[in-house]
This record gives C-alpha cells, sequence and structure tokens, in this order.
C-alpha cells in the first residue's frame, strides 16, 4: 500500500521531522531533510531532537530551527506527578510544549516508531506522517516503518538503506544530491589543536560503541594501532570516544609499544558534539563499528571503514553516500537472527585498504563498499561490478509507487 | 519587661488568651545569655538552645534546610520554641500566604522569648498552639491543611516527652479519619515467628481498604533449609547470604512490576541494605515494623539507615539506639492480635481432653522458661506444656505435648481456650525473668483476643495497653503458685479479667489498629504524598474538584467511579482503553506522554 501523497503546496507550511532516537539516527535523516527541501524548497523545516544533540541538529543541511526535546526534564516531571499528584504536571507540560511552539505545525514527519515520538507528534502537528497510519494508539504501521520492522527481525537481504526508507516514510524518494553537514570553525582543547595539522594520514580509531555487543576488544584495537603505526610510517591515529570511554583509551594505550606513543592522541571524554564533528573532519579516515561518531563522519564528508558485526547490517545502516568501505562479519545461516560474534579481526586487511590494496580477504568477513544512485545507497560486494541492485527498486515500487513513476 | 510589652501587644487582638496566659506566667525556664555576635541566645540545664556565636546565622541555616521539604497549601508547624529565632527565620522566608504554627507546650517559655528581645511584625502571622498535649492534637486534626513538622532539636528537647505524646494522640486521630486507598507492598520473611504476623498485616491492610501486594518468602523456605544443611559453617553462611540477596532482588522485580506507595518489610524480611538503598533512590518509601526484641536480634544496626521509618515494639532505649545506627524516623508500635485468627472457641469433649488443663504454656524452651516452669508443677492442677525446643528439659516431660512438636496456630487457639489459667512468660536467656521487661509479646494480645485468662509476667510498658482489671501480672516466679491456685478458685474473676481484656484488645489492639497508626505515622511525615492519598485527595472526587474545569481533565475524571483512587497510570490505561478509532484530546495525548516516562522512571531492573 502506497504511503500517503504530499499534498501540493501553495502556502509555504510549517513542518517538523521528529527525530527522536540516537545520534546515529539523527545524522541518517539528512537525505529526508533533503528530499524535503528538494521537493518543497518553500518550506520551513524545522527538526525535533533529543536535547543534547540539538547542536548536530542545528548543522544539518535544510533544517531552519531544531526544537529541543528535554527528555530528562519530562523524567523529572513524570516522578513528581507520580509522587505530588499529576494535574500540575500535566499543565506545565502543556506549558511547556507551548513554548516549543506557539501555533501547532502543519504536518510532522515522524521517523521512529517509539510511542514517544509518535505522541510528540500528535502534540505538535495538525497532520502526522511517517512511522505509523491513523491515530497515535492505534498500532498501526506504516509500510515503510513495517518495511524496516520486517527487515530487522528477519535480517532480510535487502538493498534499501535505512536512510532512504526514512525518506520513503516521508513520502519521498531519495534526494538527487546529498550536501555534507558544514561544520563551523570550532576549537579544540589547545593540546588537541595540532591534530590534522600536519602530516599524516591522520586515522579517527572510535574505541567504543553505544550498545556492549558491538564493542570491538581493547586487544584488536590495539593490535590494528600497532600495526597501522608500524606500516605506515606517517600516520596518526586519534582515539575518539565519550567520557564512559576512557578507561578503554587508556587500555589501549597502555598496551602500545612507547615508541609509538607519541603518534597517538587521545579525545575521549574532552569533546562535545560540535568539537566532534571539527575533529572528525581533520581526519582523512575514521575506522569504528556500526556507531553514531561513524555515521558522523560520513556525514560531515570524511571517508570511513566500519567493522560491522553483532546485529549491525551494512545494507541497513552502512555510512551513507558513496566511497566508504564496510567489513561485514558473516554468521552462519542458521545464526542469522542471533548477533554475530567474530573470533578475529579484520586488522591487517584493513591496514591494506589504508595503503590503496582493495583485495584482500579475511575468513568470515566480506567487504563492502558504498555507492549511491537516484534509489539511495547501496553496497557493493569488493571484486564485483556496482551494478545497482535491482531488489531497491522492487522495493520501491511496492511502497511508493508514486515515486517510482 | 519592655520588650515583653512590645510583643505582647503584637499578638493582643489575635491572640488575647495567650495573652492574658503570658502575663500569668512567671517565665524563667530558660537562661539567658549573650552570644559572641552580640544577639541573645539562651540555655537550658547548661545545653544551649541557640548557638553561642550567632544565633540568626544558625537559625538561618534551619530556615533555608526546612522550606524546601514545605509544600504549597501545608500548614508548617514547628516543634520547639527557644527564642523564636527559627522561627522568625522560618516566617521571613517563606512564601507570604503559606500558614506557620508553633507548639507551645509551656507558656513560660514563650514568656521567656518575648522578654528577650523585640519581634516584629511576622509575630501577629503565627498560629500559637497552647494546651495539653492531647488538645494541641485536637487543635492540629481539625485544621484542613496538611501538616508538616519542622523540628527545631536543640529548642525542641525541653519538651520531648510532650512532642511524643502529640505525636502519638495525633496519629491516632488523622488514623481514624484516614480513607484513601493506599497500594502497600508487605515484605514477608522467610519463616519463624514473625511470618504469622506478615500475614496478620496483610489481612488488616486490606480489610482497611488498601491495595496489598505480599511478597511471601516463606515459599522459599525449604530451599533455605537445604542451603542450611552444608556441614561447614562458611559454606552454610556464604551460600545463605546469597540466597537472601537472591530473594531481596526478586523483592525488586516484584516492586517493580506493580509499584506500591509504601513498602512495609516485616521483622527478618530478606532486604539486604543496598537493596534499600536502591529503593530510596528510585524514590519509593519503605518501613520496616522490627517485631523482635531488638537486644536479642541485632541486624538492625546494618539496616537502620536503609530503612525511611523504622516501628519498634520497645521504646527509649532502643528508639535512641536506632537513631545512633543512623535511623531517621523511629516509633513505637506495640505488638497486637488479629480477631479473626484469636477468638473464643468452645471445644468439643474431645477437644477439651485433647487441649484442655488447669494451667498450660505455650512456647520455645528458653533458658528462663526452663528453669521456671518447673516450679510452677503441682499436683493441685494439671498442666499442659506446648511448644518445641524443648530437647533435654527431663523435668518438664511429664506435662511437654506432642513430644515437643511445634503447634499451628488453630492448636494454640485450642490450648488458649481450653486452659483456666494460661502462663505468659516472656523469653529470657537468663534463668529468670527478664532483665530488661519492656516490650510485650504477642501471646499477650493474642491470650487476650481469645477471651482467655492469663498471668503475665510484669511488663514495664504493660500498663498503657491493659489496666490491672484486664491483665494480672506476677512480680516474682515466687508469686506464680499461689497466684494459680487463687485464679483456679476464681472463675467469675477469671472471666471478668479475660472479657475485659479481649474489649480492650477489639477495641485498641487489632493489627487494623495498628497499621492504621503506622500508616498515620507515615502520612503525617510525608503530607503531600502518602498523606494526600489517605486523606483521599487522589479520589476522582477530589481530583475533579480541583481540576481546572476549561480543561479536559475533569471529563477524564469523570470516567471513574467517585471514591477510586485514580493515578496517572489509571488515567492512562483508561484512554489506551478506549483509543482506537476516536481523535485524543490534547490533555489525553499529555497523559500518554508523562505516562511514558513515568513508566521508565519506575524502571527498577
Amino acid at each position: 500500500m502506497p504511503s500517503k501523497p504530499l499534498l501540493p503546496s501553495e502556502m509555504t507550511q510549517r513542518v517538523l521531522v521528529i527525530q527522536l532516537a540516537r545520534l546515529g539516527d539523527l545524522v541518517q535523516t539528512i537525505p529526508a531533510i533533503t528530499a524535503l527541501k528538494e521537493s518543497h524548497a518553500d518550506w520551513d523545516v524545522d527538526l525535533l531532537c533529543p536535547m543534547p544533540l540539538a547542536e548536530i541538529g542545528q548543522l544539518l543541511p535544510g533544517i531552519s530551527a531544531v526544537v529541543k526535546w528535554d527528555g530528562a526534564a519530562w523524567h523529572r516531571r513524570a516522578a513528581s506527578a507520580e509522587a505530588d499528584g499529576y494535574s500540575a504536571y500535566i499543565a506545565a507540560a502543556d506549558a511547556e510544549l507551548r513554548a516549543m511552539t506557539e501555533d501547532l505545525y502543519d504536518r510532522a514527519f515522524v521517523l521512529n516508531q517509539h510511542p514517544r515520538s509518535i505522541l510528540a507528534g500528535a502534540l505538535l502537528a495538525r497532520e502526522n506522517i511517517g512511522a505509523i497510519t491513523g491515530g497515535p494508539l492505534d498500532q498501526k504501521l506504516s509500510p515503510w516503518a513495517l518495511y524496516i520492522r520486517s527487515v530487522a527481525s528477519a535480517k532480510q537481504s535487502n538493498r534499501i538503506h535505512l536512510a532512504d526508507a526514512f525518506c520513503g516514510m516521508c513520502g519521498m524518494s531519495p534526494p538527487k544530491r546529498i550536501i555534507p553537514i558544514q561544520v563551523p570553525e570550532t576549537a579544540l582543547p589547545i593540546d588537541l589543536d595540532p591534530i590534522g595539522q600536519s602530516e599524516g594520514p591522520w586515522i579517527s580509531v572510535l574505541v567504543g560503541a553505544g550498545d556492549q555487543e558491538r564493542l570491538v576488544p581493547v586487544a584488536a584495537w590495539e593490535r590494528m594501532i600497532t600495526e597501522c603505526l608500524e606500516i605506515l610510517p606517517a600516520s596518526r591515529i586519534v582515539l575518539v570516544g565519550d567520557q564512559q570511554e576512557q578507561e578503554r583509551a587508556q587500555s589501549i594505550q597502555g598496551s602500545l609499544p612507547l615508541s609509538l606513543l607519541g603518534r597517538v592522541w587521545d579525545t575521549t571524554g574532552r569533546l562535545s558534539l560540535i568539537q566532534l564533528a571539527s575533529l572528525l573532519t581533520r581526519c582523512q579516515i575514521v575506522i569504528g563499528a556500526d556507531t553514531g561518531p561513524l555515521h558522523l563522519a560520513a556525514a560531515v564528508g570524511t571517508r570511513v571503514i566500519g567493522w560491522y558485526f553483532a546485529r549491525a547490517r551494512v545494507h541497513e545502516t552502512g555510512p551513507y553516500g558513496p566511497n566508504h568501505w564496510v567489513w561485514q562479519a558473516e554468521g552462519r545461516e542458521r545464526d542469522r537472527m542471533d548477533a554475530v560474534k567474530p573470533s578475529r579481526w579484520p586488522i591487517t586487511e584493513t591496514i591494506a585498504l589504508l595503503r590503496g590494496h582493495y583485495d584482500a580477504t579475511v575468513a568470515d568477513w566480506s567487504l563492502w563498499e558504498s555507492y549511491r544512485d537516484h534509489w539511495g545507497a547501496y553496497y557493493v560486494e569488493a571484486g564485483h561490478e556496482p551494478i545497482e541492485p535491482l531488489q531497491r527498486e522492487q522495493v520501491w515500487r511496492q511502497l511508493q509507487p508514486s515515486s517510482v513513476s | 519587661m519592655e520588650y515583653l510589652n512590645h510583643n505582647l501587644e503584637r499578638l493582643r487582638h489575635s491572640y488575647p488568651a495567650l495573652v492574658a496566659a503570658l502575663r500569668e506566667s512567671r517565665g524563667g525556664v530558660l537562661t539567658m545569655a549573650s552570644s559572641r555576635e552580640g544577639a541573645p541566645s539562651a540555655t537550658h540545664g547548661g545545653q544551649w538552645i541557640h548557638s553561642a556565636y550567632d544565633p540568626r546565622k544558625e537559625s538561618g541555616s534551619w530556615a533555608e534546610q526546612q522550606v524546601g521539604e514545605w509544600k504549597t497549601g501545608e500548614l508548617g508547624v514547628v516543634l520547639g520554641v527557644g527564642l523564636l529565632y527559627h522561627v522568625e527565620a522560618l516566617a521571613l522566608i517563606k512564601p507570604p500566604k503559606w500558614r506557620l504554627a508553633v507548639v507551645v507546650p509551656d507558656v513560660s517559655v514563650l514568656k521567656d522569648a518575648m522578654g528577650a528581645r523585640p519581634f516584629e511584625s511576622w509575630i501577629s502571622t503565627i498560629q500559637w498552639i497552647t494546651g495539653t498535649p492531647n488538645e494541641i492534637a485536637e487543635r492540629l486534626a481539625a485544621q484542613s491543611a496538611p501538616l508538616r513538622f519542622f523540628t527545631y532539636g536543640p529548642a525542641a528537647r525541653l519538651h520531648g516527652e510532650e512532642h511524643q505524646q502529640l505525636e502519638t494522640s495525633l496519629r491516632r486521630m488523622v488514623a481514624r479519619k484516614a480513607g484513601g486507598q493506599l497500594h502497600v507492598a508487605v515484605v514477608g520473611p522467610i519463616y519463624g515467628g514473625s511470618l504469622p504476623v506478615a500475614r496478620y498485616v496483610v489481612r488488616a491492610l486490606g480489610e482497611l481498604g488498601h491495595r496489598v501486594t505480599w511478597i511471601d518468602h516463606s515459599v522459599h523456605h525449604a530451599s533455605h533449609e537445604a542451603f542450611g544443611s552444608f556441614r561447614e559453617a562458611r559454606y552454610r553462611l556464604t551460600v545463605q547470604s546469597r540466597f537472601a540477596d537472591v530473594l531481596s532482588f526478586s523483592t525488586i522485580a516484584k516492586i517493580a512490576e506493580d509499584p506500591p506507595d509504601l513498602v512495609l518489610a516485616i521483622a527478618q524480611a530478606p532486604m539486604t541494605l543496598a537493596v534499600l538503598q536502591h529503593l530510596r533512590k528510585k524514590k519509593f518509601t519503605t518501613a520496616m515494623w522490627f517485631v523482635e526484641n531488638y537486644r536479642h536480634l541485632t541486624y538492625w544496626r546494618q539496616l537502620a539507615g536503609g530503612y525511611d521509618y523504622w516501628f519498634v515494639i520497645q521504646q527509649e532505649e532502643c528508639i535512641e539506639a536506632l537513631k545512633r545506627a543512623g535511623a531517621t524516623q523511629v516509633h513505637y508500635l506495640p505488638m497486637a492480635a488479629d480477631p479473626a485468627v484469636h477468638h473464643p472457641v468452645t471445644l468439643t469433649t474431645d477437644e477439651q481432653q485433647e487441649y484442655g488443663a488447669d494451667v498450660s504454656f505455650v512456647g520455645a524452651g528458653y533458658d528462663n522458661r526452663r528453669s521456671l516452669l518447673p516450679r510452677w508443677l503441682s499436683k493441685e492442677w494439671t498442666f499442659k506444656l506446648w511448644g518445641n525446643e524443648w530437647d533435654g528439659a527431663t523435668n518438664l516431660s511429664s506435662v511437654l505435648q506432642r513430644s515437643g512438636a511445634r503447634i499451628d496456630t488453630d492448636a494454640c487457639v485450642r490450648v488458649f481456650n481450653g486452659t483456666t489459667v494460661n502462663l505468659n512468660l516472656h523469653s529470657s536467656s537468663s534463668a529468670g525473668l527478664d532483665a530488661h521487661p519492656d516490650f510485650i509479646n504477642p501471646r499477650t494480645f493474642e491470650l487476650a483476643a481469645c477471651g482467655a485468662f492469663q498471668l503475665v509476667d510484669e511488663r514495664t510498658l504493660l500498663p498503657e495497653l491493659f489496666s490491672s482489671d484486664e491483665m494480672m501480672c506476677f512480680h516474682s516466679p515466687d508469686d506464680v503458685p499461689s497466684l494459680i491456685r487463687t485464679w483456679l478458685k476464681d472463675s467469675v474473676g477469671r472471666r471478668d479479667h479475660a472479657e475485659a481484656a479481649r474489649r480492650r484488645v477489639l477495641r485498641e489492639h487489632t493489627y487494623r489498629h495498628r497499621l492504621q497508626d503506622l500508616l498515620a505515622a507515615v502520612g503525617m511525615q510525608q503530607p503531600d504524598r502518602i498523606g494526600s492519598i489517605l486523606r483521599g485527595e487522589r479520589t476522582a472526587t477530589e481530583l475533579k474538584r480541583r481540576t481546572d474545569p476549561a480543561t479536559e481533565l475533569a471529563p477524564l475524571l469523570s470516567r471513574f467511579p467517585p471514591h477510586q483512587r485514580v493515578e496517572l497510570k489509571d488515567l492512562a490505561a483508561d484512554i489506551r482503553s478506549r483509543a482506537p478509532g476516536r481523535e485524543l484530546s490534547r490533555e489525553e495525548l499529555l497523559v500518554l506522554m508523562l505516562d511514558s516516562y513515568r513508566a521508565e522512571t519506575r524502571d527498577l531492573l
């Protein structure tokens, strides 16, 4: 069933894109916003995102304003409402929402299936499009949301990237072009300022991951960094992560030969999101698991090499845009539903990639390179011709015939 | 004199009777002393009532700490008069329309304050509450607003006893008026004497109209016993301790599934300090009814700071010990009886044959019982001894029933009813009577509830629970044979005492009374939370009354029965049940959004 077509607009419309998930999903929303602006240049497109991500939200191309969703304040209000009675807190919540936007948006594009995103859409806009059809409690997923869910649960071999599925949820085709995030000039802490300012390559290593199962073992990072620094004599390594990942970064450095330490820069726990984006633009390559910073790196225009394992699948959430590489851990057929736990890591092979050798292979892993066409992003296995996979067109025909015609 | 007249003049119009009483009062309770900063301060019994350095600054800090707890609509009630620096500080920082009262158990102290320094207009905004503790309690209970108590310790210390009486009286008055429906999770022990108490508590709460989640750990008794079979003590203790941790964690899981307003643990409940701290972090209110002799079982030392409220069956020393160990709220709450279980029973001839005797004793074989009971055997009367842990008591083997097997509650009730003179000897590990005869055991109340006559060893806390017309005590072991002899002959006297004692239990000493008291105590400390629920402020009618009729919340509340308590989750559930095919109002959406965060806030695991 096709999703609801957008009505042609004669007046400028105020629309709100709702993305309340994490950094990676926020960055993957860029194609949908771009597609909306390509179709309706006169629309004011605002973004509702979690308050901690607002400074990145401001940078997304095409966004007029960011509306901050203060989840912590809602938590506090809910706790007080339970303890003291709720009437006053419902009134307070109402006042806060009215302060966010005096008038309702004409339309909200709700890109998460979480009930809170759906309720936020119902509270802030007259009309909602995206994850569900019908009322907020009807629990009837839109065709695109159903597609994403079925892909996530069945691990189907699909060719529609999540970011392009977001376009579909907005009733849009993937955008003609992708505009990288323009990071404003941002100062780093003074001792980190030399990063990217001298000979390289400067290689970022994302030491952590939001989910435990997506953590690359410290020993694997340590080996990769050691070999990389030995084989690429001019290379520099930048360790990237948040405060909780400082201990991992320290463990990695603790195991490195002393002679190499001068070429390793530890930024973990020291950067704001804007500073992180700026740092990623200073590096030539970013290596890491399927995490928010990996997608941010791709969005600011830096080439990335992803190590995809656990439940991460290159075809769904690979870095968006051309010229990225992903090593995909392959589970056995019967394990398709389980998280893939690699027993070895593509270390030597990643360093070979850095040296321009694209034919390295490693058991239990496959290597994929990213491309993009009018159906969106797709990945082709290394050594194969970049023929556009046909499945994507079929899915678009089925879910959104208006886009195909 | 100048200050006194100036201050009394400010009160003359509003409190003429108080002014007259102050004029007649002699004062002189406090000893005036100048503080280093120059302002007057005072001592009593050699102890400073206010700071010796800077009473204003000290009182200001105290008031800042208190005011954070104070909620709109509550009447602040200050305990402790002193020189009123603390009252002044509180009066000056509170929002203008908030009301403040001061309890004055002795106007002489207030006169000292009035004569010590001049007061500004704030003094005429204070509600002065004087009289006996009971009169003060009545006046406070008559207030329409919830009460928020502020205790200024150094000054309150002068009238600790009066404040204790006030609290007890007020608690009872509040308990009588309470009507709201709480959700209480009762956490019971794995086994032991407190297990039946936990069951009585569950029933009493249910009878009072509260919703109870009964977390019954007795179902794990067999496992606990099995883990106790290791020969090596360190293995046994380690495994049993880990097992208690698991049960503690299972309690959290149960609470997480259906969050209560109050978690009430009964003595020996397997709750670790870590779990209690976790519950506090998640804003759960916890209470422990420690129905044990604190001198014998001392694990309270490790848990004292973990519970928000302690209820104990002993007074001063016990309360002080718990407070020293870190407990903040400790209240005396004696044992009780459950009339549904302990009541008069007419025995059949066979039952009389089996359970009946001239004299009986039911209980475990503690040292003092082993040494004293043989002295009370006689050829003049038949004697039956019931209970367990009597191994090796050869001089009692002739009277020991069922070879010392434990008997159940039903059998106990039959023994009590079938016995002419029931002996009730509180346990002790020494040879004679209990050296610290304070608390009253459950048997005292249970025998009375059965309408059974008993001779009980004298207890310091007994007179305030039963009069001499209701309960017959013995002062010395040597008195017991003659008392038995006397009372065996006096059937009318026995009946009069027993019936009076039963009436007293039904009137004042059932578990329902105790739980009313317990909840009232918690409600008085938390007037905005537990207190508001007990006052019925969370019912559909009351919520509707206080809701702006212009909002769409009122029609949502109308869907519930008037007296039903309606929480956020209830509103959300009702909205969800009616949602399909209907456009939701803004209020409904807000309720659902807030509820989605509420569900996460209480996510304990």
